[in-house]
């Protein structure tokens, strides 16, 4: 008798707990937090990828599936790595064959006709880590189903390119080798960054490059160039050796090497990809910066003073742009007063020492406690454009802690 | 009597193998449909954007058959598209005419391989070797294309100006009418017969006065004419291109046509329907993979291995023969 009454405590008591989280998780009996964000559906959301094994774009997919799925419930579907425009049209359709309410993208090839292709399949449309041109935003900016974009644009793109050469400039290096990435591919990112190099160069040399000194005359001058840069002298800095593309070549190994060898250059920028590039051909007297992404290996490199300087997007940067998203989906758009798509950039987090790198890779990797929590993008759900820009806006890792507090 | 039982064992084998793959894709639809209704896909959607995916690759696939028939194959198939394309794309920017981006997508395509099949008789080479120069050759040819247009990396076509033709209806049409010509020069016209019997035994048919290097060319040009159309079918459907544009086609086409029951070495049993089989089998099986969320190394490695049980199946049909091919 005694043994039943215990069997029968125990057995209310678990369903009191049982009762409690219930309760806990679905308040008001609709499946809504207290946020309002609906959690009682499943939301899928497709996610189109034009690298998908890249350092950067792992650690994107890392925040998204090992942490944003588990506390949301969202669905990430993933696309294969997206080479073209057909290749883009097609992950979109499989996507809206398999009901995703949403797609945000990773992948330009063809970005409006990717957004045409949602709004009239009326599913909302995001652009992670990156913008739309001025007149594609004009020509989209109205559709309610484009939510916006939320990454470095392109003045912020050039900032990073001119902070990273101005770095070492500051210590009084003038001999640099460049890799330009993308830039051959005419790839805005990487031209604006290649962009800023080279006007920090001019400045710092008081010189010009082919007649150019300035972001507006300098990105005139390399799309003029069509894109395929030379070394120069400009002023009392040079620029001793150029490599642009990704071959993978030996032919594109041998001049990575061959700029490294150079015994007069002293610093190796790179606009991406420097761990790939630079870093297995660099003399221990030389200097190298990247603009990157913070990985186990980068930081690695940097405690073993392969690298000296990175710039790089942190994963959880792509947290606020799937709030937008989730926010349209569930009926609480975020549009400015005019009732225009978002349109926000965001900035790099910027390591000069082993350190800062270690302490900011601590943070970005983390799947338990990211940079933005899910309690720090709750706040996100239906907010109005300005708090909303103001979250986006303080994204340097200080003002991120200073959220999370 | 045993001699009976072997004949009617063998008789069944060869049954088997010949409706194997439409077998498999029966079973690949069945199990998309089953899928489908569990997860509550987009049913409707999901038929047109199978055939949206496939039918570019089922008009290229069966251009090649008659290539692969002959027991030969072509590397530069989708480089050939990607020039095609792109000429025809700035085709359309000069004359704002969709005729004459056709006519430029398939007189590109044709001209292409036919010069791949004249060198290789010119020279006396094999068809491959002359295609894998081309492959080279093709893709220096984009790169300078795209750099000649000026627009940066890309060459587009207004979306406005395809959009008329980028239906269902008028993919179909195109791809039954390539079909139905291709069926009718492979099954019944002497082109079909005589590329099975070079197919099969190259040696015997020009002992028995077949000139194999007409038929590469017919065969060749057969292949272009479905290149070109795969080329205009790739602007309607997306009229950005760029120097990716079709870069997995050669491979989708190989695996299609594999995939199809088609057999590797060409010869008597070459199949003109292992094309449309074979990728839609391969599109179905893309879509299951995607209903199970799988991620695309996974997918990639699943393909991989049906892909090896394909060939490994095909390739036993024939190890008891005494005459392979």
């Amino acid at each position: 008798m005694k043994s039943m009454k215990k069997v029968l405590v125990l057995m209310l008591s678990l369903l009191l707990v049982v009762g409690m989280f219930g309760c806990s998780k679905d308040n008001d009996g609709s499946g809504k937090s207290t946020d309002g964000i609906d959690d009682s559906t499943n939301v899928k959301i497709g996610v189109l990828v034009a690298d998908a094994t890249g350092a950067e774009a792992l650690a994107f997919r890392s925040y998204y599936e090992n942490y944003i799925q588990k506390q949301y419930n969202v669905t990430f579907m993933y696309s294969d790595e997206l080479a073209d425009a057909a290749a883009e049209a097609s992950a979109i359709d499989n996507f809206i064959a398999n009901n995703c309410k949403a797609i945000i993208s990773f992948a330009s090839a063809d970005r409006p006709a990717q957004i045409r292709k949602c709004a009239e399949n009326k599913v909302y449309y995001a652009v992670a880590t990156g913008t739309l041109s001025d007149e594609e935003y004009k020509e989209f900016k109205d559709n309610e189903y484009y939510v916006g974009a939320i990454g470095p644009d392109l003045y912020t793109e050039y900032l990073a390119g001119y902070n990273m050469a101005k770095y070492y400039l500051d210590q009084g290096k003038t001999k640099f080798a460049v890799f330009g990435g993308a830039t051959p591919y005419y790839v805005d990112m990487h031209i604006y960054r290649t962009a800023g190099i080279l006007v920090a160069l001019c400045e710092a040399g008081g010189g010009n490059y082919n007649g150019a000194s300035d972001m507006g005359s300098m990105i005139g001058t390399i799309y003029g160039m069509n894109c395929q840069l030379t070394p120069a002298v400009i002023g009392s800095v040079e620029l001793v050796s150029y490599i642009g593309g990704y071959d993978f070549d030996d032919a594109w190994f041998g001049k990575l090497a061959e700029a490294a060898n150079n015994p007069s250059v002293e610093v190796l920028l790179a606009v991406g990809s420097g761990l790939d590039t630079f870093a297995a051909f660099k003399k221990p007297n030389q200097f190298l910066g990247t603009v990157d992404a913070y990985t186990a290996d980068a930081v690695k490199a940097m405690e073993a003073g392969t690298l000296n300087y990175l710039a790089g997007k942190f994963s959880a940067s792509i947290g606020p742009i799937f709030m937008a998203t989730l926010s349209a989906v569930q009926g609480k758009p975020i549009r400015t007063a005019n009732g225009e798509a978002l349109a926000l950039s965001q900035g790099y987090w910027v390591a000069t020492s082993a350190d800062e790198a270690k302490n900011f890779y601590a943070v970005d990797s983390s799947t338990t406690d990211p940079a933005y929590t899910r309690a720090m993008l709750d706040t996100l759900f239906g907010a109005s454009y300005d708090d909303f820009a103001k979250f986006v806006g303080a994204f340097s890792f200080e003002e991120i802690q200073n959220l999370k507090k | 009597m045993d001699n009976e039982k072997i004949i009617r064992r063998e008789k069944i084998k060869n049954i088997i193998f010949q409706v194997a793959p439409v077998v498999g894709l029966i079973i690949m639809f069945a199990l998309f449909m089953i899928l489908a209704v569990i997860k509550d896909i987009n049913i409707p959607y999901s038929m047109k954007n199978i055939l949206n995916q496939s039918v570019i690759v089922v008009v290229v696939a069966t251009g090649a058959i008659f290539i692969y028939t002959l027991g030969s194959f072509d590397i530069s198939l989708g480089a050939n598209m990607c020039v095609s394309a792109l000429i025809g794309a700035m085709a359309y920017n000069r004359t704002n005419s969709l005729l004459a981006m056709l006519a430029f997508c398939l007189g590109t395509a044709v001209l292409i391989s036919s010069v791949c099949s004249i060198l290789a008789s010119v020279f006396n080479l094999p068809v491959f070797v002359t295609t894998i120069a081309m492959l080279s050759m093709l893709n220096a040819g984009v790169l300078m294309l795209i750099g000649a247009n000026g627009t940066g990396d890309i060459v587009q076509v207004p979306a406005a100006a395809v959009s008329a033709i980028n239906t269902t209806w008028f993919k179909l049409l195109v791809l039954v009418a390539y079909l139905a010509i291709s069926i009718f020069v492979f099954n019944f016209l002497k082109l079909g017969r005589q590329e099975k019997f070079v197919g099969g035994n190259p040696e015997c048919a020009r002992l028995t006065g077949l000139n194999n290097s007409r038929l590469a060319i017919l065969g060749f040009i057969m292949a272009g004419i479905g290149v070109g159309l795969g080329a205009f079918l790739t602007i309607t459907y997306a009229p950005t291109l760029s120097r990716n544009t079709a870069s997995s086609v050669g491979m989708d086409v190989i695996i299609s046509i594999v995939f199809g029951g088609m057999p590797v070495s060409g010869g008597s049993r070459s199949k003109i329907y292992s094309a449309v089989v074979g990728a839609l089998s391969m599109t179905l099986l893309s879509q299951i993979m995607l209903m199970l969320n799988l991620n695309s190394g996974i997918s990639q490695m699943v393909k991989a291995i049906i892909f090896i049980l394909v060939v490994y199946i095909s390739m036993s049909d024939n190890r008891k023969n005494i005459l392979p091919r």
